[in-house]
């Protein structure tokens, strides 16, 4: 693995962030075209010659192309394609013959498909669910014909509603399906006996009986169904079958099958249940509020990365230990463990391209990756004992060595007060005027002050001035009084000479129609013309907008616009009710001409 | 292969492409589940374009029937912020299996999300029927609840949910409903609670930390702030806190330092702008903190507390028709504060329209009770005005007011505020002002006089203590500037 060229990666942009980086860069590829969860990698010395391997259930660009790949070093040393996505891969010993080489296994679907020597050596497939004795019941019915589609359909409902035990595919899809269907997919299938059967999420080991580092080991598999199988590792029957609340998705297990173990088991629901060997059923139960990424048990302490962007620890009864925030989103988590050293931590991918090793709450280490990290493994890979195997989102491989002088301490990451504590605040200059006005202020602030207010006391008063005659010369386009409440407001179109102006002419009122209502315009006559200087308003409905159109006439061809007043008025009063200014524009079309 | 063993179940050749369908004619149908571990995968690490083109081909195969793709679509849909369709797929899912207490959860929550309160509450209520020991279905009732001013009712789910299991959020859900009747004792008390079940969460920290500051009990209040701080080193609430804490001790270099992580935080934050001005006053940057003082209130501008504090820092820096205006604009928003028409007597003063300035003066007396400064100032003014009588009155007043300060606390006061009522006494012949001597020279907590502005916000309840203590002493400043007169008159009567 150390003698991997280092020529094609690409060491600038794989760089952790100190220059005394705790790692060697030993391989970059970002095409390796390799995307898999951290749940399906896995290293182990697979033909017994002391060159560990890495074994990648890899799911293809777009999850097309699922194939089993095993890597010597960065080489691909063969690659075998799979019939179904693979959920998870494991290695371990299944008896004690000697060579002692690992077998694989590889979850995928309803099966576990074990290889021996990189070959098929055996399949295990989930013993089918039990089928609801009523369904199967009335199929037997439409096989010998007594029973019509029409209520089958009736009765299938009807167990769907109630009972217990779910449906199976054939019988759900029936009730799918037109009437018109009905028939004919009762006689294709009718002679089939129906079943259920469930697929595996999630797949780990369990020492069977010794704690060694190379006894035999049971596989532990969870499943849609809700349940968690221990499966022994030579007859492959099942040995336990355990229930969970919800489906799992992430398995942790320690201690040994025939002894005591613990098994806790993160949930879709959001929970972690906590299990041991004598129990059918979840002894603990840790609620995260959150969905789990990720589950990895260091000594004693189960850690649980929530998509909330945080770790949390928790003891094996559920109480919570520590909580730490992370910049990102967590992707995935693997156990980095270093048996020299006897350390045990835990590694991290974060959506922002990061690798963040944390032992308990503490940061150890963090490594900046070009793209970012989908799954994580470490272990001894190739005749390296340290190595770091990583793939990122866009299917690229890193492999990294931890250097033999490496020692993780305590503050390796960050430490001490936020950056932005040295940034310095960015506080508004002032200019020099600024401060010849604040002394010029300093010298004649009274006289300011006098000045400003005689200035505001005559503003208020012409303000108030101003009011007082509108108010009594009905200038303003609202008319306020109790009888005629009436809004008006004016557009003006066109180039000119000729403009269509139109008056919106709203009555305010909550009911009372207004009637008798006349419009006059006031116009310079040396400027424009009217059709109609003057005209009636039709009944005046609540809330409704009238449009009054008119065509106004520019007779100047000096560019000059001038105002055009409009008054609306009550028949036989010469005040108006309100009034409107017009600034008319200036004519372009005779400018133009 | 070739050792094939010899279990009990049924096993064929394991090679990879071989066992497809091995029944002929009716064709096979495909598990319905058999990819939903791994949208789960994809939908916890938030791939939700990856999510969605497996839930798709998912569909198309089981025609619809994979309840969980379309759960996931739902909840992808949701955090898209397609509430409505989100909802429709959710009660999809609650058909296609009906006992399923978390579809109904999720049904209610879109309801929730939708505004529809009443709505979900009965959803969430079938729902308890299904699952009882869900804490989740009891805390979110409790929060519909809230949204429907039940408290009462509210109050009940959220300690039934805190029986089933204990949440954080459960108890800032139930501190959140004492904070609304305001009862801040029963607040405090869930809080403290909270902190003892989890002593890591920086938002249970700072909440209790700002209630403690809130009822004035800064020793507790800092340590909590400080223990938040520990744990979240840029929880901003907490710092700006903290941060107005240490201020009111003077420490303006240290709160600046920590003012400075906020300010990359969230750097249009009024409160924080003003604090920094605040600090800038302290240290006599008078220039700096007009700055951000006028920042603060660029962002904030209906905030009568930034214009109290630029009224103040522009009477420090005699721009008196300056302060006049932006004390002005604070009492149209707070006409109910002694000190802001006392600082705003002083700008007349300065600005020698005495007869407003009397007027100003009469208004603050009659609004305050408990600040002898005020009546100090204005036994000052009266009596440069030579009217010794009312002057006396004032005085008496303001005695008044000491010693029923002195009677409940042990409170230290600016000496040149002593010094000032010392000579007013010597000068109107009311004899020694026995009642500073005592109060002067023990002087134990340096904490300012006024509590006046704990009815404040959150967030910035020192900067404007700060503020206060400031406004005494500027005030004082500017009693002493009339002294001299004072003085001068003082000789031409003797």
């Amino acid at each position: 693995m150390a003698a991997a060229p280092p020529s094609d990666f690409n060491g600038g942009k794989v760089e952790s962030s100190e220059a005394g980086s705790k790692w060697l860069d030993a391989h970059y590829d970002p095409l390796a075209s390799i995307h898999t969860f951290s749940a399906c990698l896995a290293l182990a010395d697979l033909h017994g010659d002391g060159e560990y391997k890495l074994v990648v259930g890899d799911l293809g660009p777009g999850g097309q192309q699922p194939r089993l790949k095993v890597l010597k070093g960065p080489r691909v040393l063969t690659e075998s394609p799979l019939s179904e996505l693979p959920a998870a891969a494991v290695t371990f010993l299944k008896d004690h013959h000697e060579p002692r080489t690992p077998a694989l296994a590889l979850a995928s679907g309803p099966c576990v498909y074990v290889y021996k020597n990189l070959r098929p050596y055996f399949k295990f497939s989930l013993p089918p669910l039990p089928v609801n004795p009523l369904e199967e019941d009335l199929w037997d019915q439409a096989k010998e014909d007594r029973i019509d589609p029409l209520t089958l359909k009736e009765m299938l409902e009807g167990i769907r509603e109630k009972a217990e035990v779910p449906l199976s595919v054939q019988s759900l899809r029936f009730l799918q399906l037109e009437l018109s269907e009905m028939e004919a997919f009762v006689n294709q299938h009718k002679s089939k006996a129906i079943k259920r059967q469930t697929v595996i999420t999630t797949m780990t080991t369990l020492k069977k009986n010794l704690a060694d580092e190379d006894a035999v080991s049971c596989l532990v598999l969870g499943t849609e169904n809700r349940e968690l199988l221990v499966l022994d590792p030579e007859a492959f029957t099942t040995l336990a079958t355990m229930k969970l609340p919800s489906v799992p998705a992430f398995l942790e297990v320690s201690g040994q099958f025939d002894v005591e173990f613990r098994l806790a088991a993160a949930c879709r629901n959001g929970n972690v249940y906590i299990l041991r060997r004598d129990s059918k059923c979840p002894k603990y139960c840790i609620e995260l509020s959150a969905q789990p990424v990720g589950l990895v048990r260091v000594h004693k302490v189960l850690v649980v990365g929530s998509n909330q962007d945080s770790l949390h620890g928790f003891t094996h009864k559920g109480k919570r230990l520590w909580t730490v925030q992370m910049p990102a989103a967590i992707l995935t988590m693997n156990l980095l463990e270093q048996h020299s050293r006897g350390l045990q931590a835990v590694m991290a991918g974060l959506a922002n391209g990061e690798v963040r090793i944390y032992q308990d709450k503490t940061l150890l280490n963090v490594i900046r990756t070009p793209d970012a990290v989908t799954s994580l493994c470490f272990g001894r890979f190739g005749r390296e004992d340290n190595t770091l195997i990583m793939t990122t989102r866009g299917g690229g491989l890193i492999i990294k060595i931890l250097k033999r002088t490496a020692v993780f301490v305590e503050g390796g990451g960050e430490l001490g007060p936020p950056p932005a504590q040295a940034t310095k605040l960015s506080v508004p200059r002032k200019t020099r005027l600024y401060v010849d006005q604040t002394l010029r202020e300093r010298e004649a602030g009274t006289a300011m002050h006098r000045t400003f207010q005689t200035d505001l006391y005559l503003l208020r008063l012409r303000a108030a001035r101003a009011y007082v005659q509108a108010l009594e010369s009905s200038l303003s386009p609202v008319s306020a009084t109790a009888r005629e409440p009436l809004k008006l407001h004016a557009v003006v179109q066109g180039l000119g000479p000729t403009f269509k102006l139109t008056l919106h002419l709203q009555n305010t009122s909550a009911a009372r129609p207004l009637l008798g209502l006349l419009v006059c315009f006031l116009h310079n006559e040396a400027l424009y013309a009217l059709p109609r200087a003057f005209f009636k308003v039709p009944l005046l409905v609540p809330g409704l907008s009238y449009p009054l159109e008119t065509f106004v006439e520019s007779l100047s061809d000096k560019g000059i616009s001038d105002v055009i007043k409009v008054l609306v008025l009550r028949e036989g009063q010469s005040a108006p009710l309100l009034s409107a200014h017009i600034n008319m524009p200036v004519s372009e079309g005779l400018a133009a001409a | 292969m070739a050792e094939e063993r010899h279990p009990t179940r049924t096993q064929f050749p394991a090679s990879a492409e071989t066992q497809k369908p091995h029944l002929k004619k009716a064709p096979e149908f495909p598990i319905l589940e058999k990819q939903n571990w791994l949208i789960h995968l994809h939908y916890i690490r938030k791939d939700y374009e990856a999510c969605k083109a497996i839930i798709k081909q998912q569909l198309q195969e089981t025609q619809g029937l994979c309840e969980y793709a379309i759960y996931v679509q739902a909840l992808i849909f949701r955090l898209e912020g397609n509430i409505q369709e989100s909802l429709e797929l959710f009660q999809t899912c609650a058909v296609l299996s009906p006992q399923c207490a978390d579809n109904l959860k999720q049904v209610a929550r879109s309801l929730f999300l939708l505004g529809k309160h009443k709505a979900a509450t009965e959803v969430y209520n079938e729902a308890a029927k299904l699952n009882q020991k869900d804490w989740e279905i009891y805390h979110n009732l409790g929060v519909c609840y809230i949204y429907l001013k039940q408290f009462n009712k509210a109050q009940d789910q959220l300690h039934h949910a805190l029986q089933l299991n204990r949440h954080d959020l459960t108890y800032i859900m139930l501190g959140k409903i004492h904070l609304l009747v305001g009862d801040l004792d029963k607040a405090m008390e869930i809080y403290k609670k909270a902190v003892e079940f989890s002593p890591e969460n920086t938002e249970l920290l700072t909440t209790l930390g700002l209630l403690y500051l809130q009822v004035g009990i800064y020793q507790k209040a800092f340590e909590h702030l400080g223990n938040a701080l520990t744990y979240d080193p840029i929880n901003y609430k907490a710092i700006l806190a903290a941060g107005s804490m240490m201020q009111t001790h003077g420490d303006f270099d240290v709160a600046l330092t920590k003012y400075r992580v906020v300010a990359s935080a969230v750097p249009e934050s009024p409160p924080l702008w003003n604090n920094i001005g605040m600090c800038f006053f302290g240290k006599k940057k008078y220039v700096a903190a007009i700055s951000c003082l006028k920042r603060a209130n660029y962002l904030a501008p209906f905030d009568w507390k930034i214009l109290y504090n630029l009224g103040l820092v522009h009477l420090t820096m005699q721009q008196y028709a300056s302060a006049f205006h932006f004390l002005s604009a604070a009492i149209n928003f707070q006409p109910k504060m002694g000190e802001l028409y006392m600082l705003l007597a002083v700008a007349l003063t300065n600005l020698e329209d005495t007869e407003n300035a009397k007027r100003a003066y009469d208004k603050a007396v009659c609004l305050d009770k408990y600040n002898p400064l005020i009546n100090l100032n204005y036994a000052v003014l009266l009596y440069n005005q030579g009217e010794k009588r009312d002057a006396l009155t004032q005085y008496q007043e303001m005695e008044k007011k000491v010693n029923l300060l002195k009677d409940s606390s042990s409170l230290e006061y600016d000496s040149e505020m002593v010094e000032m009522a010392q000579k007013l006494g010597a000068a109107l012949q009311v004899g020694e002002a026995l009642v500073w001597t005592k109060s002067v020279k023990d002087p134990k907590s340096k904490q300012r006089t006024t509590s006046t502005s704990k009815a404040s916000g959150f967030q910035q309840p020192l900067g404007s203590n700060q503020a206060l203590g400031q406004a005494m002493s500027s005030a004082a400043a500017y009693s002493k500037l009339p002294s001299g007169k004072e003085r001068s008159q003082m000789k031409n009567l003797s």
